[in-house]
């Protein structure tokens, strides 16, 4: 019943998508009107009929309906209620799904701001959001169909994959990960339009930005809660393996960043038009290859699904969606007109142009560390993985570059500039760049690149902090948000290379009450535990840690056996300060015997990593002002390009 | 027309959309396994039901098919029927199922419910599938009639993917 009920609305969503689309096509060829309206509706059909299917599959897990074939998949009795909610994302068939409920909800949200807008470019942006759409429900009514029927249902299902249920973090990186991926459908939409019509007027720029800036700040905490996530129950101490996964979720998130600076070059400037579409573009063209990196099987990784079946239809899409783009670029791209030029190195605008490089140079260093094992394998028929050694080597640097440009490049002005303008601007945050690096070395940095990340951070620290100090919060809202967004990035790339330059790793091995003693802190054995609960036993191992003779706190790092799994999953325990992780992860332990192993690592300022990227989800929300404020500011302030005042 | 840029866009869709079609040519559940090549580890086991010893040396002379499962994992439900067909199909072709960190009574009754065609041993300790360097369940291999490990697969099988990695050991 329930499957049958999906079913009809998924294929029901196919229908309105696939219409739409054509609508919308049809209605930027002729400007009927009443085509674009018909387009809206259409839009509006398909996101509520999509959105109707994912909760029904919602519904249909949370009453255990094993008659469902996704819910027979990865249903189960006997886990908790919210691991059975997240299972939605679980595993493929679902995920789609869910990456149907975002879409939807995107381009109904989209089509309701601009409604009365953008005469010009909504009908095609609407045509190509459905097309997206209409590819989705095509997946979701054939090669990944969740509504199947299970003839015979089982009493109970297998529950989903351990690791999915190992952690809390879980069940929000994967919905963050979707708004961020989903959402650059919206600015895609936007590019194109703009391509097709062969401008990239000013009134565009808005709604593109806007759009990309949302999606950007859920991709941004997405990659934070991801590597949160491994810090937390991976068990290696570490966030970020240079996994296919992981950088796939990088690589739109490097064009997106590269595209939302280059905007603001066409915003005051009148020029990179091309540039900056192509990277919009760029960005959801890589969404696709980082989807088809998890779902066609091709790469192996802790995120892969494990069918195959889509692979092939997910690459025909990306293979479409490039060729429409080329072709569209190559087509149009010279009619977006320049309408100024750079005046010289020493400007902002040059600063932008610099930063767009350094974030299109790492996009390619990180792609190609990607897709190299495949280039090897294919030319020499081996297996064979790029590690950290290659991306270390080459995103260092370009990390630091991007840290010097983030303090350069604000305090130059836009254009042409004096010399003695240029010496007021350079020179007094030189000492920050001091300040910092004085501090390291007192607290006991020695590594160069942490030392060069230091003084490059104290010159942007500087150079932002007096641009806060100049901003008035609200009436300049965009700038001071930027500018909160950049103390953030600085904040998060010292504590990145402070964190991972200085971490001490240590290896115990304890019987009962032992004590010893690892990076300052005295760790004392209490004994093994074990504690069984409905889905997973666990074997806990119980560590007092104290510092000059008082307990600061009992870690408990684990070892758990679940229902499923033949082998079991550790999950580390932390002692987090203001100063730095106190990590420790079992790697052995025995009850019989009251014995165990276990791995230390003392890693400074890791906390502010996390704390860091949520401040810059704040701020750069916090920059996506209310329609009505804009509408009444616009209107103010239409002032002809190139003169325009600093953005507010 | 930007010829520059439809000359660059063309190059890097060519590369990307042929690398990962390369890519997607092989099976990421067929296994590169170290044990491919070699002798399959010897094991002898009690049967599930009728209790009598299951050795997989007197099995020498035709082709092997060995598959891991356990009653608690999904995917074997999948993968059961496919299995239970195949072997009736390949009647020269040896099917062997084993069952570890189990209990007897729930693999019969899975058996009771679901049919079989080939026997089914129980590998208490599980000695038998790190032998073999099972890292999860289902897991098969494919022996030639020599007893040498032909091909891993890890996931559930279906019917043409079976049928595929059979004609590897038969050869």
């Amino acid at each position: 019943m329930i499957a049958a009920l999906g079913r009809i609305l998924i294929l029901g969503s196919l229908l309105a998508a696939a219409a739409g689309a054509l609508l919308g096509f049809a209605s930027a060829r002729t400007r009927s009107f009443d085509g674009l309206r018909w387009a809206r509706r259409m839009a509006y059909v398909y996101a509520a009929l999509i959105m109707g299917a994912a909760l029904l599959m919602e519904y249909a897990l949370l009453t255990h309906d094993f008659s469902v074939a996704y819910v027979a998949q990865v249903g189960s009795r006997s886990v908790p209620v919210w691991v059975t909610i997240v299972s939605l994302w679980s595993s493929l068939e679902g995920s789609l799904l869910f990456w149907g409920f975002v879409l939807g909800a995107y381009i109904a949200i989209a089509v309701w701001f601009t409604r009365g807008l953008y005469a010009e470019y909504q009908p095609a942006a609407i045509g190509v959001w459905l097309s997206c759409a209409t590819f989705f429900s095509f997946l979701l009514a054939g090669p990944a169909n969740p509504f199947g029927t299970v003839v015979n249902p089982p009493l109970d299902g297998p529950g989903p994959n351990p690791l999915l249920q190992n952690h809390a973090l879980m069940a929000v990186h994967p919905p963050f990960l979707y708004l961020g991926y989903v959402g650059m459908t919206i600015p895609f939409g936007f590019a194109c339009a703009a391509l097709m019509k062969g401008k990239l007027g000013h009134d565009i720029l808005k709604p593109l930005r806007e759009s990309l800036l949302l999606p950007w700040v859920f991709q941004s905490m997405a990659i934070m809660l991801g590597g949160w996530w491994a810090y937390e129950v991976l068990g290696w101490g570490g966030y970020w393996a240079w996994d296919p996964v992981e950088n796939a979720s990088l690589l739109p998130w490097l064009t997106a960043t590269a595209a939302l600076h280059s905007l603001m070059v066409v915003e005051r400037r009148g020029i990179l038009k091309g540039w900056t579409v192509t990277l919009i573009q760029a960005t959801f063209l890589l969404v696709i290859l980082g989807t088809f990196m998890t779902r066609s099987g091709v790469f192996n990784s802790v995120h892969s699904f494990t069918q195959s079946a889509i692979g092939p239809t997910l690459l025909v899409f990306l293979a479409a969606a490039l060729l429409f783009t080329v072709a569209l670029l190559s087509f149009r791209i010279d009619r977006l007109e320049s309408e100024g030029r750079i005046e010289g190195v020493a400007t902002r605008e040059a600063m932008f142009v610099i930063n767009n490089l350094v974030f299109v140079l790492l996009t390619f260093t990180v792609l190609i560390g990607t897709v190299f094992p495949l280039i090897v394998e294919a030319v020499s028929g081996k297996q064979m993985s790029v590690g950290r050694p290659y991306f270390d080597s080459m995103v260092v640097p370009a990390g630091v570059a991007l840290l010097f440009i983030l303090g350069i490049g604000p305090a130059l002005p836009w254009g042409r500039s004096t010399r003695e303008q240029m010496r007021k601007a350079l020179l007094p945050p030189l000492i920050g760049a001091a300040l910092l690096v004085a501090i390291g070395l007192l607290a006991g940095v020695r590594n160069a690149w942490t030392l060069v990340t230091l003084a490059f951070g104290g010159y942007a620290a500087w150079v932002t902090i007096v641009q806060i100090g100049r901003g008035h919060i609200l009436r300049g809202r965009r700038r001071f948000a930027s500018y909160i967004v950049h103390a953030a990035v600085i904040v998060v790339l010292i504590a990145v290379a402070v964190s991972s330059s200085m971490r001490e790793t240590t290896e115990l091995h304890f019987t009962s009450g032992q004590t010893q003693r690892a990076s300052g802190y005295d760790v004392k054995f209490l004994g093994v535990f074990q504690q069984q609960e409905a889905h997973r036993s666990s074997l806990i191992g119980r560590f007092s840690v104290s510092r000059d003779g008082k307990e600061v706190t009992l870690l408990e790092p684990r070892m758990n056996q679940y229902e499923m799994m033949r082998e079991p999953i550790g999950t580390p325990d932390v002692y987090t300060t203001a100063r730095g992780d106190f990590y420790m992860s079992l790697s052995n332990i025995d009850p019989a015997t009251q014995t165990a192993s276990i791995t230390v690592y003392s890693s400074p300022l890791i906390v502010w990593i996390w704390i860091a990227v949520i401040v810059m989800a704040l701020g750069a929300l916090f920059g996506l002002r209310p329609k009505k404020v804009v509408a009444v500011r616009d209107a103010k302030a239409a002032v002809p390009v190139g003169s325009a005042p600093e953005p507010a | 027309m930007n010829r520059t840029v439809l000359t660059i866009g063309v190059i890097i869709t060519a590369i990307i959309v042929g690398l990962l079609f390369l890519g997607l040519g092989k099976n990421p559940n067929e296994i590169r396994s170290p044990l491919i090549g070699r002798p399959a580890p010897s094991f002898a086991l009690r049967e599930a039901g009728t209790g009598r010893t299951v050795d997989v040396a007197q099995f020498r002379g035709k082709p092997v098919v060995i598959n891991f499962w356990a009653t608690w994992c999904g995917p074997c439900w999948e993968e059961h029927p496919v299995l239970v067909a195949g072997a009736r199909r390949h009647p020269e072709v040896q099917f062997v199922g084993v069952v570890f960190q189990d209990t007897e009574d729930k693999i019969l009754g899975f058996l009771e419910q679901r049919g079989v065609s080939y026997p089914t041993v129980v590998d208490d300790r599980g000695k038998t599938a790190i032998a073999y360097g099972v890292a999860g369940v289902p897991e098969t291999f494919f022996l030639d009639a020599n007893g040498a490990i032909v091909a891993k697969y890890s996931g559930p099988l279906n019917a043409a993917d079976l049928e595929q990695e059979l004609r590897k050991g038969v050869r």
